[in-house]
């Protein structure tokens, strides 16, 4: 038993192949689907992800290559990772394939051992992939996050996803996420002021203040001198 | 007919030497002679926007009221090392930054009379368009006597609780010394306020226009006390804002 199991795509028109992978590939753990065509197999990706597909390069209806194509034309499906199927002597086969896209291909008659360490691969890969993906996701979570901040959109859940992991991009997140509500709470404290903008003033201590400055000697002087202070005077 | 301009705050902090020196600057690139004195012997800080320092300030406002040297000698021409091709002229009369200096200012106090003298003497003599009085905040004799001798007064404030009762004062004091022109500023205005309500809101409450609400720009904040805002910045709001104020002090 694999200690990560996928859930695997066999595809290949011969039933005795689809039935040797099957079941080596459920003894080791794993969900297999089968389908015999490319046709099906493209009805089967189109139903749902799989972590690994195993293709055989020769079918009839729609080739192992048209299959490969799709897939790695599909911005959905290009990173799953795709082993091609193939007779051990045809090597050309294999190197087109190869060149296509395909991660790797598996000789028949099938090898057990070989088979288990070309899906663990394959899938390990893929995890990998995955990882990145939802990484890239996350990152471009917290730019949108950013992008929002500025535009006064910011929800403070947006970025709990982030939030949630347990390395510098989940920090980043959380410190982000802290200080955009902060920012929020002042400007939302500072859009209650800019409400309560009210200007009062003591009209009487003012009164008071302006009467201890107005009735001072040097002050009733400048009055009675302002008029030859200026400049438009001649004095 | 030359005019005098004071920018005058009750409070400190509101933006004064900033206005005072973006507003004559902006006056000089349109040509016209303008000088700028630093009357707040207290604590003096607008040399410092001019580039002007210790080494250069060859003599000060102290000088001359301490009868050390002509009012005019304390001016410096600043049109040149603001290198910005400007088609008037902006001189400078700073106050003295040396500590002793300003310890004397605080202990002996000085002729305020002096002020009128020698404010007079340096319109006449270098030909200026504008007096522009950059004032130490409150209301004492000095401040008093630039206020009375203003044609136009500009008031700073914040739109600060802090500010208000003290703008009042400021403007009765105005209004009893019959200055021309007062207008109202309103600075360091959060970007989260509505500019024409603070205006609206203001002009009601102190029955006074304003001329200009400024904001709390970041680049202002970085370029504080380190150069002039208006010639590194030609075509930010905030220096169309302060042309706006020098049009109507002028006006």
């Amino acid at each position: 038993m694999t200690e990560s199991p996928g859930l695997v795509l066999v595809v290949d028109d011969d039933a005795l192949s689809r039935l040797l992978l099957s079941r080596g590939l459920e003894q080791d753990g794993h969900h297999v689907r089968a389908v015999a065509n490319g046709l099906e197999a493209l009805q089967a990706l189109r139903d749902g992800p799989f972590d690994c597909v195993l293709l055989d390069v020769l079918m009839p209806e729609m080739d192992g290559y048209q299959v490969l194509e799709h897939i790695r034309g599909d911005p959905k499906l290009r990173h799953t990772p795709v082993i091609m199927i193939s007779a051990l002597e045809d090597v050309d086969s294999v190197v087109r394939c190869i060149e296509m896209g395909a991660e790797d291909y598996l000789p028949k008659p099938f090898d057990p051992v070989l088979l288990r360490a070309r899906i663990n691969a394959g899938l390990a890969r893929k995890r990998l992939d995955d990882l990145e993906q939802e990484y890239l996701e996350q990152v471009g979570q917290v730019i949108a996050a950013a992008a929002a901040v500025e535009a006064g959109r910011f929800d403070s859940g947006q970025l709990d996803s982030v939030a949630g992991r347990d390395d510098a991009l989940g920090q980043l997140a959380r410190v982000f996420q802290r200080m955009a509500t902060e920012i929020r709470a002042r400007e939302l404290r500072l859009k209650q002021q800019v409400r309560k903008l009210r200007i009062e003033i003591d009209e009487v201590r003012a009164a008071r203040q302006v009467a201890e400055i107005t009735e001072t000697e040097y002050f009733q002087d400048l009055q009675r001198k302002v008029a030859e202070l200026r400049l438009d005077s001649d004095a | 007919m030359s005019r005098v301009i004071s920018i005058h705050s009750f409070r400190g902090g509101t933006g004064k030497s900033n206005t005072a020196a973006n507003v004559a600057t902006l006056l000089a690139a349109e040509g016209q002679r303008i000088g700028v004195v630093d009357t707040d012997l207290q604590s003096p800080g607008i040399h410092a926007l001019f580039g002007l320092d210790q080494e250069t300030m060859r003599y000060s406002l102290n000088e001359y009221l301490w009868g050390g040297c002509d009012i005019t000698q304390a001016a410096h021409d600043m049109t040149t090392s603001l290198d910005a091709g400007l088609r008037g002229r902006v001189y400078l009369v700073p106050s003295s930054i040396k500590v002793n200096d300003i310890a004397r200012v605080m202990r002996e106090g000085y002729d305020v009379g002096l002020l009128n003298e020698g404010f007079r003497q340096l319109v006449k003599r270098l030909s200026l368009d504008v007096l522009m009085l950059d004032t130490h905040p409150g209301l004492n004799e000095e401040t008093l006597l630039s206020i009375a001798m203003s044609n136009a007064l500009a008031i700073m404030m914040r739109p600060d609780h802090q500010d208000y009762e003290g703008t009042k004062v400021t403007l009765s004091v105005a209004r009893k010394l019959q200055v021309p022109d007062v207008v109202l500023v309103v600075n360091k205005t959060p970007p989260l306020f509505d500019p024409e309500e603070v205006r609206e809101r203001v002009e009601k409450a102190y029955e006074c226009e304003v001329t200009a609400v400024l904001p709390h720009a970041d680049e202002l904040m970085t370029l504080s006390s380190a150069g002039i805002f208006a010639l590194r910045y030609p075509d930010h709001p905030v220096t169309g804002l302060y042309r706006q104020i020098a049009a109507r002090l002028t006006a």
